[in-house]
């Protein structure tokens, strides 16, 4: 797809349009600033308001619930479950969430500063200068706790183990990496600055600079324009937080656990051509919006590439998903995902790898 | 027990061999009764004469190596496979063994060669093929190609084989010297033998006491060549910062490491900083044609910067290189992808996924 911007400039030879815009802003802003004690301060909304204001809702821009905004946990004050032979709690008290798991033995209780997720929470626990995955997370569809993803194989010996599966180094700032933002730089740990969710120049790398040039009334590079990525390059871009194909494959992730790691699903399906805008993550996904949970709202992107001309469904033709993108539960825990493998599911069969 | 035979008792049993038999079908008949009756230098003998007088017999040659081979006697084994495979080249038992005996007898080129036809062969059983890619290994690390000698070894390893000589073999291949164990310089063998160790329990998931051996390793010998890289290599998949600046020691100590350099580029691109891993990548494939480590890189660089034919380049000749590399394979079925040759795409995605789940094993390094 052509940009018209571009195509103005290559037309004309003249500067673009997308330059000129940025002049006319930066002029406007340095014009409102005159006569003021500071100029004016742009932000990403300044410009693009719609995204500004609904990102910050959705999933993407909340990432980590910290204390004492962790809302599952208000309305649910105590959960428990047991769960491998232990009792698990998480409580609320004035404000404050606490997880302690304990057994015969004795009991552990640790504060909950990081409830990473939305409908679904796991906590990141610190105990005697480690990070642990809480081995049981709050989930949305029992209202309650259950065994977290992944950790359903663990078998634990004591109450450290049973509390939760200790990450590595490199994991646990994945985990603050992609879950919010300022808690790693440089690759450290800054867990002070954290602030949850993902912000624009997460994504939108250079925005910060931009927005800065623009307060200072200057032509600022604009940020690379991400709709320009077809679909290989969007499901690596997407897949440094929600995996590549090549790291589920890399690290032999298979089975239904792998369920969650959309890029790589979507990679696996017959459709997927990777020079092709229509099959890339954000041909059904707006990540600055909500996700959408109707189901025939997905059928436009479908029917970009499967028109009446082509090889049609013999079954329906409508809510092409609720067939060729099936619900998984994943064994050993309540959690539903929708499978990314767009393919003719046969009944039965087993859940391809 | 078979070697401690005395002088006097083999010339009486060839002796005693000669004046009995005259005919092939008789010596044919003489041997395999010897055989049978594990009478093993008598039935080495009457082999040896009876293909004498028949060489096109494929039984004789066979059963003249592999006895040879029981009885530790490499050389006459040797030349009894050589024949062997001349006559039936579709025995990878064959092939292996001719293999193992040029690994014992010094010929390491033909050596290496022939292990790789006799593992190409697939139906070895698994304690034969456990040795030979064992011997491939070693073989492979001597060639240079550590990558691909790695992946044998620590095959190996991962079966809880810890004997010195793997210890010594991983531990040259981790140090990137291009030697078998027995060719190791003494003063070297402690740094070897505690990269080594370091390696195997790296390899078998013992993390605490690997990263405890790698910073021993550093700590006592920070100059020996390949201790830095060993060790920035090991960090790359937890402390990619750490692992940079170990990178960065070696290439200080030792410019010409290609590998050091094409690793350092490679965590540069995941760090999304191209141009700085543009000149180490550049820098990696000059040093080491045919390095299938720095085309990979060079050719991730290029991705990194969008240019893709030249990178699909790179990347096809790191994976002919080292076709049982998945990382290649991966990469390459994101290249094409993106290249639009979806036919492309979708062979190295099979590639890849059989690879990952095993369905197709390793294939040997051509």
């Amino acid at each position: 797809m052509t940009d018209p911007m571009i195509d103005g400039f290559r037309q004309t030879g003249r500067p673009c349009l997308a330059t000129a815009l940025v002049a006319a802003v930066c002029a406007a802003l340095a014009g409102a600033a005159q006569g003021a004690p500071k100029p004016a301060k742009v932000t990403c909304a300044s410009c693009h308001r719609a995204e500004a204001q609904s990102q910050p809702k959705t999933p993407m821009g909340i990432g980590i619930e910290l204390p004492p905004n962790q809302q599952p946990l208000e309305t649910h004050p105590k959960l428990t479950v047991e769960e491998n032979g232990y009792h698990y709690s998480v409580e609320r008290k004035n404000g404050v969430s606490s997880y302690t798991v304990s057994d015969a033995s004795g009991t552990l209780t640790l504060p909950v500063r990081y409830a990473f997720g939305v409908d679904n929470l796991t906590f990141v626990l610190e105990y005697q200068g480690h990070f642990y995955e809480s081995l049981v997370s709050y989930y949305k569809k029992i209202e309650g706790l259950g065994i977290t993803m992944g950790d359903d194989k663990i078998r634990p010996h004591d109450l450290t183990e049973a509390m939760g599966r200790q990450t590595s180094d490199q994991e646990i700032k994945a985990c603050f990496t992609c879950h919010g933002t300022g808690g790693v730089s440089q690759g450290k740990l800054t867990l002070d600055s954290l602030r949850p969710g993902l912000t624009c120049e997460h994504c939108h790398a250079g925005a910060d600079a931009h927005m800065q040039a623009l307060t200072g009334g200057k032509p600022a590079p604009i940020p690379r324009k991400l709709g320009e990525m077809a679909a290989e390059e969007m499901s690596n871009f997407c897949g440094q937080c929600h995996r590549t194909w090549e790291t589920v494959v890399g690290l032999r992730l298979f089975g239904e656990k792998n369920v969650r790691f959309q890029p790589y699903r979507l990679a696996n399906s017959q459709c997927f051509l990777g020079d092709d805008k229509r099959i890339r993550c954000t041909a059904c996904h707006d990540p600055h919006v909500d996700l959408v949970r109707e189901e025939a709202s997905y059928d436009r992107a479908c029917l970009s590439c499967h028109t009446v001309s082509q090889k049609t469904c013999p079954v329906a033709n409508k809510n092409c998903v609720s067939c060729h993108m099936p619900k998984v539960e994943v064994a050993g825990t309540p959690a539903v995902f929708t499978d990314h493998q767009i393919r003719v599911v046969h009944p039965g069969e087993p859940y391809p790898q | 027990m078979l070697r401690a035979l005395s002088g006097t008792a083999v010339l009486w049993t060839i002796v005693s061999i000669v004046a009995h038999a005259a005919t092939f079908d008789e010596l044919a008949a003489e041997a395999a009764t010897a055989r049978r009756g594990n009478r093993i230098p008598e039935a080495i003998e009457l082999y040896r004469q009876a293909v004498q007088l028949r060489a096109s017999w494929v039984e004789g040659w066979w059963f003249l190596g592999t006895l040879s081979y029981a009885t530790y006697q490499y050389a006459g084994c040797e030349a009894a496979f050589d024949e062997f495979v001349k006559l039936d080249d579709k025995r990878a038992l064959a092939w292996s063994l001719l293999g193992l005996c040029e690994f014992e007898t010094g010929k390491y080129d033909p050596a290496l060669d022939h292990l790789r036809q006799g593992l190409a062969g697939k139906d070895l059983a698994p304690e034969v093929e456990a040795g030979v890619r064992f011997h491939y290994g070693l073989l492979l690390t001597r060639a240079g190609l550590f990558d691909a000698g790695n992946r044998e070894l620590a095959r190996y390893a991962r079966g809880g084989a810890h004997e010195p000589m793997l210890i010594q073999g991983l531990g040259l291949n981790a140090l990137h010297q291009s030697l078998l164990p027995k060719e190791a310089p003494a003063e070297s063998l402690d740094a070897v033998t505690k990269a080594g160790e370091a390696a195997r329990c790296w390899i078998v998931g013992e993390n605490e006491k690997a990263e405890a051996g790698f910073q021993d390793l550093v700590k006592e010998y920070p100059a020996v060549l390949g201790v830095h890289y060993l060790y920035g290599t090991y960090l790359s998949y937890s402390r990619p910062e750490d692992a940079m600046a170990e990178l960065r020691r070696e290439l200080e100590l030792n410019p010409g490491n290609a590998d050091a350099g094409a690793r350092l580029a490679l965590l540069l691109v995941h760090a999304n900083d191209f141009s700085s891993a543009l000149p180490y990548a550049k820098k990696a494939v000059a040093e080491r044609p045919n390095d299938a480590l720095a085309e990979y890189a060079y050719g991730e660089v290029l991705l990194g910067t969008e240019d893709l034919q030249p990178a699909i380049a790179r990347l096809e000749a790191a994976e002919r290189l080292d076709p049982a590399a998945l990382e290649y394979h991966m990469a390459l079925k994101g290249a094409y992808s993106r290249a639009g040759r979806h036919d492309d795409a979708r062979r190295e995605w099979r590639l890849s996924m059989d690879l990952a789940t095993g369905k197709t094993h390793d294939r040997p390094h051509d």
